[in-house]
Parts: structure tokens; sequence; C-alpha cells
């Protein structure tokens, strides 16, 4: 049986290099469907693996009390007219929650930052509490971060990113020196551990950190961003949610028929909204993919119907010659599939350069063996498919009548 | 044993109201090694008596044995083999495949085998090109060759299997009469090699080659006698 399948190899690729034309638009509708589905595979691996990543700058037992949820489809004017979270009552929150570790609070807005002639622009200032550390990634590299009494007193000290610190510090170490945010003098006491994007857009090393109180003190008005993090035990998430809605709710003095005024933000809310995303564009890759195949497919089995009638005479002959129906419908359905799979196989090279071209530019994402594996067979059973009907419809040819057809 | 034997022939085309008899009642013996020129006007049913000897079609009724095998009841797979192994054909429109060389045309029926390795094949081939005196055109195309020499590359490809029976229907009918003599001498001396053939042709002196001749004559017999070259 194996040296037929050579013997129908040679003859598909022979027959197909004399159709170039016809051979290659046939498969043009494969290489659409492959490059859709590969490409599709290989950047939702790509853009799980940067979810991932960013979804560490949020720990999975960190609550965030905010204005604003993160996600949802409530009433922007409702929204809006929630009162403004106030920091203090992160103090409060620690001692009447259980499941409370760690309560930070924070704010934030960007400012214009300078040393000596060189300046940085719309830096994100973070005014956190000292305990920061222990709810975020945050990382010193160079020098220390700031204490507990300097956050009550409002020191002017400032913690750079790394590339904050690269901005203004071209060559030589910050630590020490004195750098302007506005018209306020800060002395540099660290520099941050380069951290990454957060969802390969928003850039975690442009920040500064300073003391919230420092913050407070030097930032008035209403805007920029204020929330509490709650570090709590990830196993008990969901019950300190519950636990923490009802103690801001009591600092509130929210009445039992009003409603929350505030969000409590976790990283599931990234999760789901993430995974319905997923869910749309892998849904939408798979009816790109389905409707090429389909397409392509039925263009094969047109031109697999024309291939048999205008070969008729030709099967007449193998038939006179000894060949079985298995022979003739193997040698078209091989046919076939050297189409389709070749289209799969131009598809795939496609693909590759595409996303080689996506992990240089935009984020990581390799093609995996498994994606490739899997649309290669993908190609090849779906020139089965398109071959089977056409060359069933060879094999079954009468050998005389074929033999007679002008 | 009778290398063919066939008994009660009948082959019936059932044509809306009308049956066409194509065969009605065909008995014949043929031996090892004859060499049988079956004649007949247009439409007496030579070619259908081939294709059933080749076991390209089975008839409507009657026994066909060959080498003692009950062909008549054999379904598809089955005849295929027997045409691959014990028949060689050669038709008159030559019918090799335009794409390919000489040589693959020949190696063909040993692909279909499948039990011949790939330098074998080719060796057989080539052995059998040479036999036709072709042994230099092996990797031409048919279009790059006279009609005698592509009905001599259907000969080669009609051996090259070493058949039982090689049948020839009009052989010579595409062929201009000098052609046509030396394909009919190439069909001699396979004769002579102790090769049993069967031709089908309307032309008295091609017939004249054979030892037997059979005449057919509206789906029957109506002559089956020995030629001047089959008398002792
Ligand atoms: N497939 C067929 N369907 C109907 N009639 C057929 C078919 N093949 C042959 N015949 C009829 O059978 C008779 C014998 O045909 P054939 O064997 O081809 O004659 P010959 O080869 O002697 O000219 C003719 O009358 C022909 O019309
Ligand atoms: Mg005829």
């Amino acid at each position: 049986m194996k040296s037929f399948f050579w013997e129908n190899l040679r003859i598909a690729l022979s027959e197909l290099w004399s159709h170039k034309t016809r051979s290659i638009l046939t498969g043009t509708g494969i290489v659409i469907g492959i490059i859709a589905v590969s490409l599709m595979s290989t950047l939702i691996n790509g853009v799980d693996g940067l979810f991932e990543e960013s979804m560490k700058f949020l720990g999975r037992g960190n609550l965030y009390i905010e204005k604003w949820p993160w996600f949802g489809d409530e009433d922007w004017w409702t929204l809006r007219n929630r009162p403004r979270i106030e920091l203090d009552m992160a103090d409060e929150i620690k001692e009447r929650s259980e499941y409370a570790m760690v309560v930070a609070a924070e704010r934030g807005r960007s400012a214009n930052l300078s040393y000596k002639d060189l300046s940085a622009e719309n830096i994100y200032i973070h005014g956190v509490t000292s305990n920061y550390p222990e709810v975020s990634t945050v990382d010193v590299e160079f020098g220390r971060f700031f204490t507990e009494s300097e956050d009550r007193t409002g020191a002017q000290v400032v913690l750079l990113g790394s590339e904050v610190a690269k901005t203004l510090f071209p060559q030589g170490n910050p630590v020490d020196k004195m750098i302007f945010a506005g018209s306020k003098r800060f002395r540099v006491i660290g520099v941050l551990a380069e951290m990454g994007k957060f969802m390969g857009a928003f850039s975690n090393d442009t920040q500064v950190i300073i003391p919230l109180a420092t913050f407070n003190k030097i930032f008035h008005g209403p805007w920029g961003r204020r929330s509490i993090t709650v570090k709590v035990p990830e196993h008990l998430v969901e019950e300190a949610k519950e636990e923490l809605r009802g103690v801001v709710r009591v600092l509130r003095g929210l009445k039992p028929e009003e409603k929350d005024n505030f969000a409590i933000n976790q990283q599931n809310a990234f999760r789901q909204t993430y995974q319905g995303i997923k869910l749309a564009i892998g849904g939408t890759g798979m009816i790109i993919t389905a409707l090429s195949l389909l397409v392509g497919g039925i263009g094969i089995a047109n031109i697999m119907f024309v291939s048999v009638k205008e070969r008729t005479r030709e099967i007449g002959v193998r038939k006179a010659l000894g060949a079985t129906r298995s022979q003739i419908q193997g040698q078209f359905l091989i046919e076939a599939m050297v189409i389709t799979a070749s289209g799969g196989l131009v598809g795939l090279i496609i693909s590759t350069v595409i996303s080689m071209a996506i992990s240089k530019f935009l984020f990581p994402a390799t093609m995996s063996f498994g994606v490739a594996f899997m649309a290669i067979a993908l190609s090849a059973a779906v020139g089965l498919f398109a071959g089977l009907a056409p060359a069933r419809k060879g094999a079954k040819l009468d050998p005389i009548e074929a033999l007679r057809y002008e | 044993m009778s290398l063919i034997k066939v008994k009660d022939l009948y082959k019936i085309y059932q044509m809306g109201n009308t049956e066409v008899r194509a065969l009605d009642g065909v008995s014949v013996t043929i031996e090892k090694n004859e060499y049988v020129s079956i004649m007949g006007p247009s439409g007496s049913g030579k070619s259908t008596l081939m294709n059933l000897l080749g076991c390209l079609d089975t008839p409507t009724s009657g026994e066909f044995f060959m080498d003692g095998i009950n062909v008549a009841t054999m379904g598809d797979d089955e005849l295929a083999h027997i045409r691959n192994k014990k028949i060689g054909f050669v038709f008159q429109t030559f019918n090799l495949l335009p794409k390919s060389t000489s040589l693959r045309n020949v190696e063909l029926p040993l692909i279909y085998n499948g039990e011949i390795k790939a330098h074998e094949r080719r060796d057989m081939a080539i052995k059998a090109l040479t036999r036709v005196n072709l042994g230099d055109r092996v990797s031409h195309k048919p279009n790059e060759l006279s009609g005698g020499q592509r009905q001599r590359v259907a000969v080669a490809r009609a051996l090259v299997n070493n058949p039982a029976i090689i049948l020839a229907d009009e052989p010579t009918g595409n062929l201009d009469s000098k052609t046509g003599e030396e394909i009919m001498v190439l069909f001699d001396e396979l004769h002579k090699q102790g090769n049993t053939i069967i031709l089908v042709t309307h032309e008295e002196h091609i017939a004249a080659h054979a030892s037997r001749v059979v005449r057919l004559l509206d789906g029957k017999i109506a002559v089956d006698e020995a030629t001047n070259r089959g008398k002792p």
C-alpha cells in the first residue's frame, strides 16, 4: 500500500505542477484560513502571556477600594457623582476588618520633573503609604524605600522609576540628588527596579513614588486617582470582599436601602473581562477560519470534479491496466490533500513571519509546535473532505465508458 | 486446461423498450499460444467480446473461465487484479498517458501490481521497450513519437507484465498500412515467443497474420476456422 502512496503523491505533484495557476488559485482559500487560525492562536497565546505578566502587578489577594469600578455597565453619571474615597479610612478599615492584613492608601497625578537642565514631562507622581511595597510589586534597586515617620511627617523624598532615573540621570547615581517636581524640591532616596508595562501599554517605569502625606501637602484639589488597597488572604478573597463592603458602608454611614457609593475592585474583574474579550477574538477568528476553509474546500471539491472529468480517459486507462477503485480514489484524494496541505504550509509560513514581526514590535507571540501541527492537520483534513466526493466519482467510473470518453 | 473457455455468453443492453443483444450466445475456447483474429462487420459485437475477454466488463449471463478460474462472477477489484496480472491491452487509439514518458507509461501496469520495487519496474519497462525496438525512446512523451512508435509503446506496456493473453482491438486501425504491417510483425514475433494473442480487425490481410479467425455476425459466431497460415 505504501508504494501507492508515493506513486499517488508523484502523480499529484506533477498534475498540480502542470496546472500551476489553477493550483495556486485553488489553494488560496486554504492559505487564508490557515493564516487566520494559526495567527489567532498565536496571538491569543501571546496576549495570554502578556495578561498573566500584567496580573502580577495586581496581587491575587488585593482588593482595591475606589470610586470607579474597573469594569461594568453602571450609569456613568451616578458613578461620577459618587464621593471621593477618603484615604484616611485606611486606618479604620485595618482596625475593623478581620481579613485585612495590610491596608495601604495611594493617590496619583502627573507632573513635570527636572534635574539641572534635564526634564521629564508628564510623569505619574504616586503618593503612597509606607506599607505600599507590601501590596505591590515595586522593588527598590538602589537606595531605600521611605520610612513610616517620613510618611507621617511629609518628608520631601522621592523614589524614581527606572525610566525616570535614566532620563534625569543618564549617567551617575541619582541617590541623594535633589530634583524638582514643579516648584518643590525632593531628595532622591531610591531607584525602583524595572517592572515593564501593564497590558503592554502603561509603563510602570515612568512613575515616581513619594510619601502620601507629602503628596497631600503639595497637591490639593479633587483630581487624580485615589485608592485604598487591602491585602487579604488569597483564598478568602470573596469573603473578605463582602466583609469589606460592610465595613466601608458603615464608615460611610450608608442606610440599608442605599446603594454602594464605592467600588471594590480586584484582579478577577480583569480576568473575567479578559476572558470575554479573548472569547470574542477567538470566536471571530474561528468564524473567519471556518468560512475560508469552507469556501476553500468547496473550491477544491469543484476543481477536483473538473480534474476527474478532464482525466476520464486517463482513469479508464489506469483501470484497464489494473488500478482498483481504491487506488484511483487514493490518487485523487492525495491530489486534493496535496493542494490543501501546501496551502496550509504556505499559510503557516506567512503567519510565522507575521508573528515574528509582532514579537519584534508588539509583544511576545511565538507559534507553538501544537498550533503548527494543528494547522497542517486541519488543512489536510479539508482536502480529505473536499476530495472525497470527486475521488469516489472517479473511482466508480466504468472503465469501458471512461476509455470511450472524448 | 484451456486458457479461455467461454460458454453461452450473452451481453444484452436494454435501450428503453428495445434490447440490444451485443453478444447472443457465444461459445469459444482458446488455447495457450493461439493467435486468433476476430472479424465481423461494425456492430457485430467484436469490441464487446474483447472487453469481456479482457475482464473490463461482465456478461449478462454465461460462463467464462480463464485458466480454469470462473471470471464471470468476479467483483470489481478481483477483475482489476486479473487485468493487471493476466491481460495486456492494445487499443486502436493507443491510450497512452499524454504527459508521461514512454518509460512511465510502460511502468503503469507494474505500479498497480503493487509488489514490484521501483528499480525493478524500471528495468522491466526498459526491457519491454527494447523488445519493441524503442530502447532509445524511453524518455519521450507520446506527442514526441510517431503513431507507429506510440502503438509500439502501447505494445510494450501490454507485455511488460508477462500477461497470459495480449488483447488488441483494431491495433492498426489508426495507422497507415506500412506502420500497421510493422506492428503486425511485432505481434508475429510475440506469438513466436509463446504469447497468446487475440486481435480484432476488419482487414483480411491483418487477420491473415493469425492462425485462426472467428467471424461474428449479430453477436453470434458465424465462422470459426483456421487461416491459411494456421492450416497444417
Ligand atoms: N454501452 C452500450 N450500450 C448500449 N449498446 C451498446 C453498448 N456498447 C455496445 N452496444 C451495442 O452492442 C453492439 C455491439 O457493439 P460492439 O461490440 O462495439 O461492436 P463492434 O466492436 O463489433 O463494432 C452494437 O449494436 C452496439 O451499438
Ligand atoms: Mg469495435
